[in-house]
């Protein structure tokens, strides 16, 4: 069975992560290479190489396999402790890293029989030889300090040399026995390793095997550090862990005690031949150093890369994308340079035309005209600029959903359930800021589909339904927005259940409860405070954290919707703008006071006559082609002063189906605006989605129309106002 | 307006048409060493609200503006006067005043020209470094740089601290008394 | 009833691999994690019928994997493969002195695992 072109693929991508990694660290270590060397650095290279080979071996790639296998050795002996990194040494890694970088670029084009196998075999020789010099295997000094032989079955031989290397140089070690919930160990056990790490370095963590008290596990961590026993025992003082010596270990006291130890220890091996004392003073430094250190530059002279070898022209540093990674905030500020710019031109549009007007003077008018048509040019380009910069910004959704498929695949089998994940719509890009922080509530919304959505195998057979459920995930672009579902074939929402849960909880009273038609009753499981645990599997569990998901959409000017059918599963709906930097917006004035309402929201405009406002439940309304908006007044909702008008501007918005009628003074025109947000504590100021500078130094607010809908249309703000 | 007020708004606000009197604080004073500003123990900017005299350790304020034209925020807090533009930046402004209890309603200082109320020539919006990013921070008018000296500061009265949490101390140079106040707390 | 198949190795394209390999069988679930830690997760929710690991891994490597799995009564008997590669006997002979079942050596052929699969897991 050969690797699947998908396979392929998948191990460019990852190989080229692994080699960009080895490349910055192999740069750190040629940096490092005259001082102390970083442990960690070394050993995260080693890991590397040693993924790779593993990575290549399984792909049929031989070439790389052998020659990530060849740097493996000589790191494994560096790491180790057994070479010295020498020039030579590193020179020749670095070369094996350009070597495997041509390789992976031959097998991106597949097919491709390259010439650097040759060449990776040459070199995959040279470092061989690099590796084969070294002391013969030192005697172990693990004996001497006699550790429990079950702790030392468990070590790898770095984690061995590593405890080593902290015995020889007299670093007293320490055993931080650390007990967490079976829940969050994770997280916990990430905590203890942050409070130690300062302090010294985690050399080993051992799932301790006797099973902890109810659900919880032990770590040990086997510890080397210098500090003072009281303060580590202060960096742990919060946390569930507790310090001792490390068993066998010289306690960090001046005298040796190994002997004493040693007779402690009746699992002990005999001595073996060369027996070194183990004293907590750092060796002397007339103990021999590696020879390798002595037979490494005769080995360069003889073996070392000749001038030709450099200049293969096959060793290309050209990367094998024609990509550029480039932070968000350099093109939002690129964006912002925009935003200036379109106000400039905004000014010199201005200055043609009051040139124009002045026409008395033939010169006068012609200057107009030609600064006139300079203007149109430059919005062009403007126009192309800016379209360039919100391409760059545009990634499909594909990146989140892949994430998602792989997380599905998982959760349905934690919970038991058969399902298929029906994904399509993954090529429709979206901003980056958007799909980054679309994958959480997507996420969630997706884990509440398997976990409370979709029935088990044999609770869906009972009601006639195949025993494989499906999640489907699909997204659209529809004009400026996009909308993504997920469905699920699963049980759907118990209508009567949510109607008492609501009024248990006190978010509508019971007539509201029966009066709401099934959309609004269904939208209620996203209010905060709508969820709790009791309530989660009674009626499908869509309430949790719900209302979380719904906050994070509406940051990304989005909205959800639910619609479920009882039996037959539920959809929620996300419809987002494809885009957050940059919007045109239609400028409206109420009360003397400018607001932008973004256009992608915007239907249509329309004149209402005052005798058209009707009311409905003391909520004014219109008609509108025969259906009924909300007439919602700008200045009475923002408690403006309100003019008396016979006759008013009502824009017309609208996301998704839902749809509402703002009532204006004045419309003043159409505007690119570049949207900043309100930081701090204005983020959470509803109906307003972030301001804008319109060029006279007076910041313009930006309407969130979906806040706005939301506030309008959604049943708790009913609750709150009836 | 006494002379030395004249002379300090003289120098802290040199006439420039473009920006309308922004400018950044002078960087350091004509006898500063060579630490940096910040962690100059002592150094607080005094400000004048209501006729009284208070004081914020210097490094907080990044910079003193004339007020500028403000937006209101429909719906916030009422301390909250409005936000503005500081090249580009938008920052919300808010009135020390409500928070001190010196004041039961804020000035109306946001909006369309014909609503806001005039303020006095001296006020100004101090533009600090609050809990949540960068804040301005009306005044009535902004009067000098003192050096406090720990002995020089003593804790706040006892009736004082406990209505008015955000005022940490008094400080005393001679005949003068600064209410010396934590801007985080204020803002927080 | 299929058999679960859990599996600790942290090269995504390795882990990926085995998990296709394991689920080539009949009947057999693969349960991939990245880490020692996730493994650790995993273990309590289901009973597995196999667990292959890797054993250089960032937080707990294998052996310590290995020796927590042999030393608890609920997984004692769940038998185990390690993988390891080429020159690594050393950390090889550890897990099998541990208790592992069986070694394999990276890279390795998918008939090879699974035919070991088919024996551990009784599938004809």
């Amino acid at each position: 069975m050969s690797p699947p072109a998908k396979g392929l693929s998948e191990f460019v991508a990852e190989a080229n992560e692994i080699l960009d990694l080895l490349g910055r660290d192999l740069l750190v270590l040629d940096e490092q290479r005259r001082s102390e060397l970083d442990p960690d650095l070394v050993n995260r290279i080693f890991r590397g190489a040693h993924s790779l080979k593993g990575l290549s071996g399984m792909f049929g790639q031989d070439a790389m396999a052998d020659l990530a296998h060849a740097a493996e050795e000589v790191l494994d002996r560096l790491r180790l402790g057994k070479i010295e990194p020498s020039a030579p040494v590193v020179d020749s890694l670095v070369e094996a890293l350009d070597a495997l970088q041509a390789l992976l670029s031959e097998a991106s084009r597949e097919g491709h029989e390259g010439r650097s196998a040759e060449r990776a075999k040459l070199l995959a020789n040279r470092l061989s030889s690099l590796a084969s010099f070294g002391p013969p295997p030192s005697s172990d000094e693990l004996d001497e300090i006699g550790l429990p032989a079950q702790i030392r079955a468990v070590f790898t031989e770095y984690e061995e040399h590593r405890l080593k290397e902290n015995v020889r140089k007299g670093v007293p070690l320490w055993r931080v026995r650390a007990a967490f919930d079976l829940t969050d160990f994770d997280v916990g056990l990430a905590k203890v390793n942050d409070a130690l790490k300062p302090l010294g370095e985690v050399i080993s963590t051992l799932p301790s095997a006797e099973p902890g008290a109810g659900s919880g596990i032990a770590f040990d961590l086997i510890f080397g550090s210098k500090s003072a026993a009281e303060r580590i025992h202060q960096a742990l003082i919060e946390l569930p862990a507790k310090l001792a010596p490390l068993s066998g270990q010289p306690a960090p006291a001046p005298s040796p005690v190994a002997e004493e130890k040693a007779a402690a220890e009746p699992a002990r091996k005999p001595a073996t031949t060369k027996r070194h004392r183990v004293s907590v003073r750092p060796r002397r430094p007339t103990e021999a150093p590696p020879p390798a250190r002595v037979e490494l530059p005769r080995l360069h002279a003889e073996e070392g890369p000749t001038p030709t070898e450099r200049r293969e022209p096959d060793l290309s540093l050209r990367s094998l994308t024609q990509t550029v990674r480039v932070d968000i905030r350099r093109l939002d500020s690129l964006m912002n340079a925009v935003g200036e710019l379109l106000l400039i031109r905004a000014n010199v549009q201005r200055l043609a035309e009051s040139a124009l007007a002045a026409g008395a003077h033939a010169v006068s008018k012609l200057w107009g005209q030609e600064l006139s048509r300079e203007c149109r040019a430059l919005e062009r380009k403007l126009d192309e600029l800016q379209t360039g910069i919100l391409d760059a910004r545009m990634v499909p959704l594909g990146q989140v959903f892949d994430k998602l498929a792989r997380l599905v695949r998982r959760l349905a089998r934690e919970a038991g359930k058969e399902l298929d994940f029906a994904v399509s719509g993954g090529e429709v890009e979206l901003d980056k800021l958007i799909v980054e922080e679309l994958s959480d509530p997507l996420m969630h919304i997706i884990r509440n589909a398997i976990d409370h959505g979709v029935e088990l195998p044999d609770e869906r057979a009972e009601h006639g339904k195949p025993r494989r459920g499906t999640v489907s995930l699909r997204a659209e672009q529809r004009g400026n927005h996009v909308v993504i579902e997920v469905s699920d074939d699963g049980s759907g929402l118990d209508e009567s259940r949510i109607r008492q849960v609501a009024v248990q909880r006190g978010l509508v009273v019971a007539d509201q409860a029966q009066e709401m038609n099934r959309r609004e009753l269904q939208n209620l499981i996203f209010l905060p405070g709508f969820s709790t645990a009791r309530s989660v599997s009674a009626i499908s569990g869509r309430g949790v954290g719900l209302d979380v998901v719904k906050t994070n959409i509406a940051n990304l000017s989005g909205i959800i919707d639910v619609s479920s059918e009882a039996g037959r599963g539920t959809t929620l709906t996300l419809t987002l703008p494809v885009t957050l930097a940059i919007i045109r917006a239609l400028m409206v004035s109420v009360s003397d006071r400018t607001y932008a309402v973004p256009l992608n929201s915007v239907l249509e405009i329309v004149s209402v006559e005052g005798s058209e406002i009707r009311t409905v439940e003391r909520r004014e309304v219109f008609s509108l082609r025969g259906r009924t908006l909300p007439f919602m007044r700008l200045a009475r909702l923002f408690a403006l002063p309100e003019r008396p008008l016979s006759r008013h501007f009502v824009v017309v918005v609208g996301l998704a189906q839902e749809r509402l009628g703002l009532a204006v003074d004045e419309l003043i025109g159409q505007q690119d605006i570049v949207i900043k947000p309100l930081g701090g504590k204005l983020r959470h100021i509803p109906g307003i989605a972030g301001a804008t500078d319109l060029g006279n130094r007076r910041t313009v607010l930006v309407l969130d129309i979906g806040a706005l809908m939301e506030e309008v249309i959604s049943p708790e703000r009913r609750a709150e106002f009836i | 307006m006494s002379r030395f007020e004249e002379l300090l708004g003289d120098f802290f606000y040199r006439p420039d048409e473009d920006t309308a009197g922004l400018l950044e604080l002078p960087e350091a004073p004509a006898d500063s060493s060579p630490a940096p500003k910040e962690e100059r123990p002592g150094e607080h900017l005094v400000f004048v609200l209501e006729g009284e005299r208070y004081a914020v350790p210097i490094g907080k304020v990044r910079e003193i503006l004339r007020v500028p034209p403000l937006t209101e925020i429909p719906r916030a807090p009422s301390s909250l006067l409005g936000v503005m533009n500081l090249r580009g930046d938008v920052l919300p402004v808010y009135d020390l005043k409500m928070r001190l209890k010196l004041s039961g309603q804020p000035p109306r200082v946001a909006g369309p020209p014909s609503e806001v109320e005039p303020l006095p020539r001296a006020a100004r919006v101090l533009v600090v470094h609050g809990p949540d990013g960068d804040a301005g921070v009306l005044v009535d008018a902004v009067s000098e740089v003192v050096k406090l000296a720990p002995s020089q500061v003593e804790p706040p009265p006892p009736g004082l601290s406990g209505e008015r949490d955000c005022v940490v101390g008094l400080g005393r140079q001679e005949e003068q008394l600064f209410i010396l106040i934590d801007l985080d707390e204020a803002l927080g | 009833m299929g058999s679960k198949v859990l599996i600790v190795e942290d090269s995504k394209a390795t882990r990926e691999f085995i998990a296709a390999t394991v689920e080539s069988v009949p009947g057999v679930e693969a349960y991939p994690t990245a880490s020692g830690l996730e493994a650790l997760k995993l273990l309590p929710r289901h009973r597995f019928d196999l667990i292959i690991t890797d054993i250089n891994m960032p937080d707990i490597n294998g052996l310590e994997l290995i020796h927590f799995v042999k030393g608890n009564p609920s997984y004692r008997d769940t038998p185990l493969f390690v993988i390891t590669t080429e020159g690594r006997e050393q950390d090889r002979d550890k897990g099998m002195a541990l208790g592992a079942a069986e070694y394999l050596v990276k890279p390795f052929q998918p008939h090879s695992l699974e035919a070991l699969l088919r024996r551990y897991l009784r599938i004809a």
